[in-house]
C-alpha cells in the first residue's frame, strides 16, 4: 500500500507514489550539484526536468495509473545518474572540479571519483552572512551549522569572522559533501527524539545522550536540601537542571525532525546512493597514495599557477580599480552594519537573559510580597510567558537561522506570539494588583519608646543580635533583604534621624508605616510590625530589620526612629545600623502623608559609628566638625598636607576650634622635620661611601702604577747590559 | 591504468564529433541522437548528452526551437549554426587525418 501524490511536473500533473517522488527528488538535486558549476545548469537541468516528464507521459499513457519506484529508476537508470557521467564524456567531468582541469590534463587521466585540491573558499551559495562557516564546513565536510555555532560560541568568533570574510575568496561553486545531517529522530525517541537524533548523529548510543541530559537531574535531586531559596549554584555551568531542560526544549523546536525517507537517512549518514559513498572512500584511499606521489609536481604548478594568477589578479585590479574600490567600501560597511545590528541584538539578548535570571532569583520572594491565588498566578504567568518565551523565542530564532532552517510552520511563531501576548496581560495584571495593594499609606502618629535610663550623658545606639542578619549566600545577593528563612525575610527598612531634644533627657520617638490597599489595612499592618528594643546601661538596643512574614506580606513596612538628643549630651549610631531601605514606589504613592518627615529643618546628617556632641546650635562630632561636613573637612586637611604650608590657612577653618588645629599642624611639622634630619643623615652617609669608594680605587690605582713601572724597569735591565757588553765587545775589537 | 578508462577516453574524443554529424544530417531531438547513436552501437546516457548539447549551443554552434508535442513538455530541436558547420568540417578533416594515422600505424590498411 503506497500513497500517492499528484505533483506538477514540468507544467504537467503527474500522479506519482510518494517514495517515488522521493527518489525523483534526490535524484534531481544530486544533478543539480553535479552540475552546480556549469554555466547553463538551469537549462540543462530544465531540459532532463522535461524529457522525464515527457517519459512519465509516456508511461501514463500506456495505461499506467501513476509514477512507481520502478519506472523512476528506470528513467534514472536511462539518463543516468552523476557518478556515471564521469565515466562518460571528457568535458562533463570538469564540471565538479573545474579550476582542476591543469591537473587532469596533466596526468592524461581523470579518475571516476572527485580529487580535488583543497583550498578555502566562501560558499556563496549557502551564506548567511559572508560563507565563511560553511565555507570551513564544506572544507572539512561537516555540517555548517556545527562550524557557525562555534564560532558563535568562541569569543574571539566574531574578529576572526570578519578577517576570513575580508581575505577568503568566495566560490559560487562549493559543494558540501556532508552526508550527515542532524535531525531529530522519530523512530527512537523517548520524548521528543533529540537525544537519540544526537546520537545517531554522532554514532553513539542515544543513552548516553540522554544519561548526559539526565545527570544534572539526578544531582539537583540530591542536593534539594541544602538548596537555599537564593543559592543557584551553577546555574549559568548547565548542572542547574531547568538549564538543560530549557536546551532540551530549544534543541527540540530547533532541530528538524527526520520525517522523510531521505531524511532518515541523511540523519544515519547514508546519501541515498550507495554508489557514492564507496567511491568517496575510495577517493579518500586513492587520494593518499596520490596525493604523496604528486607532491612535487604540485608545489611546482602550485608557485607558477600562483605567480601567474597573481599576475593576473594584479592586471585586473589595475583595470578594474575603479570598481574594486567600491567594492571594498560596500564590503566595509556591510561589515559595519552587520557588527552594529549584531551589538544590538546581543544586548537586547543579554538584556533579556539577564532580566530573566533576577526574575529567577527574586521569585522565592513572591510568598513575602504577593497574596495567594490570583497574584500568584499572575506572576507564574508572568515569569513563564513574559520573560520565559522570549528567552526561548530568541535562543530558537538564532539557532533556526543558523542552521536555515525555514520555517514552514507559522503555528509556532503564532503560539509564540499569543503566549508572550498572555505574559504581557499576566505581567500588567499583576503590576495593577499590586498597585492597588500599595495605594494607601498607614496613617502617622509618633509614640515614644520608653527608656530605661534616659539621663545617661551618652547614648550608643546598636542593633540587636547582630549576627542574625548576616547574608549567608555569596552568589546572588538581595541586598536590601538583609536575611530571611522559610517564613520570615528580614528587611532593613529602620531609618534613623537625630534631632535635638526639647528636654533635657534623651527621648526616643518611633513611626511604624505601611501601605495597604486602603488606609484601615495599612493601619493594621503598620501595628503589626515588631520592633524590639531595649536598654542596657547607655546602649540602646534595637531591631535594625523589620521582620516580614508569609502571612503579613511586604507592604513597604517602614520604622522612623527619631532619636531626641539633649544638648551637650552625646550620641552614637553603631555602623550595623546601616540603613539600606527596600520600597516600592510608583504612581500609587500618596506624597502628602510623608512630606512632614522629609522637609524637617530639625534633623541632623550623620555618620554611623561616629560619636557626636549635640550643642545649642547643632550636632558636632568630637572635634568640634559639623555633622554632615566631615568629608569636606577631611578634603581641606588633605589639600592643606599636600601644600605643606602650616600658617596660611588656619583662618579658611570657619567651624574648627583653632587649638586643635594647631596641634595638629605642630605635629606634623614635627614629623617633617624628623625626616628631613633623616634624609639629610641620609644624604651624609652616601657622600661618605661615596668618598671611601674613591679613595679605596685611587689607592688600588696607585698600586697598578708601581707595579707597571717595575715591570718596566725588568723590561730595560736586559737591554741595558746588552748595550753594556757591546760596548765592552767594540771596545775589545778596537783594543786588538 | 584500467582498459575501461582508457576505452571511456577514447570514446569522449569522438562524442562531439558525432553528435554534431548527426544534427548536420537535419534538425534533431535529443532522444533522436541517442537513439541514432545507440543503432550505430555507440551507448551514451541522456545525463551526459544534454550537457554537451548546451554546451554546444552557449559556443553558438547550435541553435534550436520549440517543437510542441502531443506527449508531453514542448521539444527541443537543434540545428547547426554556421559557426557549427566550420567547426564540424575542422572536426571532420581532423578526423580523417587521425582515423587515416591510427589505421596505417595498426597495419590495418592493407
Amino acid at each position: 500500500m503506497k500513497k500517492v501524490i499528484n505533483i506538477n511536473f514540468q507544467g504537467m500533473v503527474v500522479p506519482i507514489e510518494e517514495s517515488s517522488y522521493e527518489l525523483l527528488k534526490e535524484y534531481i538535486e544530486s544533478l543539480r550539484q553535479y552540475f552546480s558549476k556549469e554555466e547553463g545548469r538551469n537549462e540543462i537541468i530544465n531540459d532532463i526536468e522535461s524529457r522525464i516528464g515527457e517519459l512519465f507521459q509516456e508511461r501514463l499513457k500506456k495505461g499506467a495509473t501513476c509514477i512507481t519506484d520502478d519506472d523512476v529508476n528506470a528513467i534514472i537508470k536511462n539518463i543516468g545518474r552523476p557518478q556515471d557521467f564521469d565515466n562518460e564524456e571528457g568535458t562533463a567531468a570538469e564540471a565538479p572540479g573545474a579550476g582542476t582541469t591543469a591537473e587532469g590534463a596533466q596526468t592524461g587521466y581523470k579518475p571516476n571519483w572527485e580529487f580535488r585540491s583543497r583550498r578555502l573558499y566562501r560558499d556563496e551559495n549557502n551564506k548567511i552572512l559572508g560563507g565563511v562557516c560553511s565555507g570551513i564546513a564544506s572544507y572539512f565536510n561537516i555540517d555548517p551549522v556545527i562550524v557557525r555555532i562555534l564560532f558563535i560560541v568562541s569569543g574571539i568568533g566574531l574578529f576572526m569572522y570578519v578577517l576570513l570574510w575580508i581575505f577568503v575568496p568566495g566560490s559560487n561553486a562549493l559543494v558540501n559533501g556532508v552526508r550527515r545531517r542532524l535531525y531529530r529522530n522519530p523512530d527512537g525517541k523517548f520524548l521528543g527524539g533529540v537525544c537519540s537524533g544526537i546520537g545517531s548523529y554522532f554514532d553513539i548510543n542515544p543513552w548516553l545522550i540522554r544519561f548526559l541530559f539526565l545527570i544534572p537531574f539526578i544531582t539537583f535531586i540530591f542536593r534539594w536540601g541544602h538548596v537555599g531559596p537564593l543559592t543557584f549554584p551553577h546555574f549559568i555551568s548547565f548542572t542547574f537542571s531547568p538549564g538543560t531542560f530549557l536546551i532540551y526544549i530549544i534543541l527540540w523546536l530547533v532541530i528538524p525532525e527526520a520525517t522523510t525517507t531521505s531524511e532518515k537517512l541523511e540523519m544515519k549518514g547514508e546519501k541515498v546512493d550507495i554508489n557514492s559513498i564507496k567511491n568517496s572512500v575510495v577517493a579518500e584511499m586513492k587520494g593518499v597514495k596520490e596525493r604523496v606521489g604528486k607532491m612535487g609536481i604540485e608545489a611546482g604548478n602550485y608557485a607558477k599557477e600562483k605567480g601567474t594568477q597573481i599576475g593576473q589578479e594584479m592586471r585586473y585590479a589595475a583595470r578594474s580599480s575603479g570598481s574594486a574600490f567600491g567594492n571594498v567600501i560596500v564590503t566595509i560597511f556591510k561589515i559595519f552594519a552587520y557588527f552594529i545590528l549584531g551589538s544590538v541584538a546581543l544586548a537586547l539578548i543579554v538584556a533579556l537573559f539577564s532580566l530573566a535570571v533576577v526574575s529567577i532569583g527574586l521569585f522565592p520572594l513572591k510568598e513575602f510580597i504577593l497574596t495567594n491565588g490570583w497574584q500568584s498566578a499572575y506572576a507564574w504567568g508572568t515569569l513563564i510567558f513574559f520573560i520565559g518565551v522570549p528567552v526561548v523565542g530568541v535562543i530558537t530564532f538564532i539557532i533556526r537561522r543558523l542552521a536555515r532552517i525555514k520555517s514552514t510552520n507559522r503555528t509556532m511563531r503564532y503560539s509564540f506570539i499569543g503566549l508572550w501576548v498572555l505574559g504581557i496581560i499576566c505581567f500588567i495584571a499583576l503590576l495593577a494588583s499590586l498597585a492597588n495593594d500599595f495605594r494607601r499609606t498607614s496613617s502617622l502618629d509618633e509614640q515614644k519608646l520608653a527608656l530605661t535610663n534616659a539621663q545617661v550623658p551618652f547614648l550608643n545606639v546598636s542593633s540587636i543580635d547582630n549576627n542574625r542578619y548576616h547574608h549567608y549566600n555569596n552568589w546572588l545577593r538581595f541586598e536590601p533583604f538583609a536575611y530571611f528563612d522559610d517564613d520570615t525575610v528580614y528587611i532593613g527598612n529602620v531609618h534613623i534621624r537625630i534631632e535635638k531634644s526639647p528636654s533635657d533627657s534623651f527621648e526616643v520617638g518611633i513611626v511604624k508605616m505601611s501601605n495597604g490597599s486602603d488606609r484601615r489595612d495599612a493601619d493594621t499592618l503598620a501595628s503589626q510590625i515588631n520592633f524590639r528594643s531595649y536598654q542596657t546601661d547607655s546602649t540602646l538596643f534595637i531591631d535594625r530589620a523589620i521582620a516580614i512574614n508569609i502571612n503579613d506580606k511586604f507592604r513597604n513596612q517602614y520604622v522612623e526612629l527619631t532619636l531626641y538628643v539633649p544638648v551637650n549630651h552625646r550620641i552614637r549610631v553603631d555602623r550595623n545600623m546601616l540603613y539600606n531601605p527596600i520600597r516600592f514606589n510608583g504612581p500609587w504613592w500618596d506624597d502628602n502623608d510623608r512630606d512632614w518627615y522629609r522637609d524637617n529643618d530639625y534633623n541632623f546628617d550623620f555618620k554611623y559609628g561616629e560619636t557626636y556632641l549635640m550643642q545649642q546650635d547643632g550636632l558636632y562630632t568630637l572635634d568640634g566638625i559639623p555633622s554632615g561636613k566631615e568629608d569636606d573637612y577631611r578634603h581641606n586637611w588633605d589639600e592643606e598636607y599636600n601644600d605643606n604650608d602650616i600658617q596660611s590657612s588656619p583662618g579658611t577653618y570657619r567651624y574648627g576650634k583653632p587649638d586643635k588645629i594647631d596641634s595638629l599642624t605642630e605635629a606634623k611639622r614635627r614629623q617633617m622635620q624628623k625626616l628631613q634630619l633623616t634624609l639629610d643623615s641620609l644624604h651624609e652617609e652616601q657622600q661618605k661611601a661615596d668618598q671611601r669608594l674613591k679613595d679605596s680605587l685611587s689607592r688600588v690605582k696607585d698600586s697598578l702604577e708601581q707595579k707597571i713601572q717595575k715591570i718596566d724597569q725588568k723590561d730595560h735591565t736586559p737591554t741595558q747590559a746588552y748595550n753594556q757588553a757591546e760596548d765592552r765587545g767594540v771596545g775589545f775589537v778596537m783594543h786588538i | 591504468m584500467n582498459i575501461d578508462n582508457t576505452a571511456s577516453q577514447m570514446r569522449k574524443g569522438v562524442l562531439e564529433f558525432c553528435i554534431l554529424s548527426i544534427i548536420k544530417m537535419g534538425e534533431a531531438y535529443p532522444s533522436d541522437i541517442i537513439d541514432k547513436m545507440k543503432a550505430a552501437n555507440l551507448n551514451i546516457l541522456e545525463g551526459t548528452l544534454y550537457p554537451l548539447l548546451t554546451r554546444l549551443k552557449n559556443a553558438d554552434f547550435l541553435t534550436y526551437r520549440w517543437v510542441e508535442s502531443n506527449s508531453g513538455p514542448p521539444r527541443k530541436y537543434f540545428s547547426l549554426t554556421e559557426k557549427g558547420a566550420a567547426f564540424y568540417s575542422e572536426l571532420e578533416a581532423t578526423w580523417q587525418q587521425l582515423a587515416n594515422a591510427v589505421e596505417e600505424i595498426t597495419g590495418k590498411k592493407n
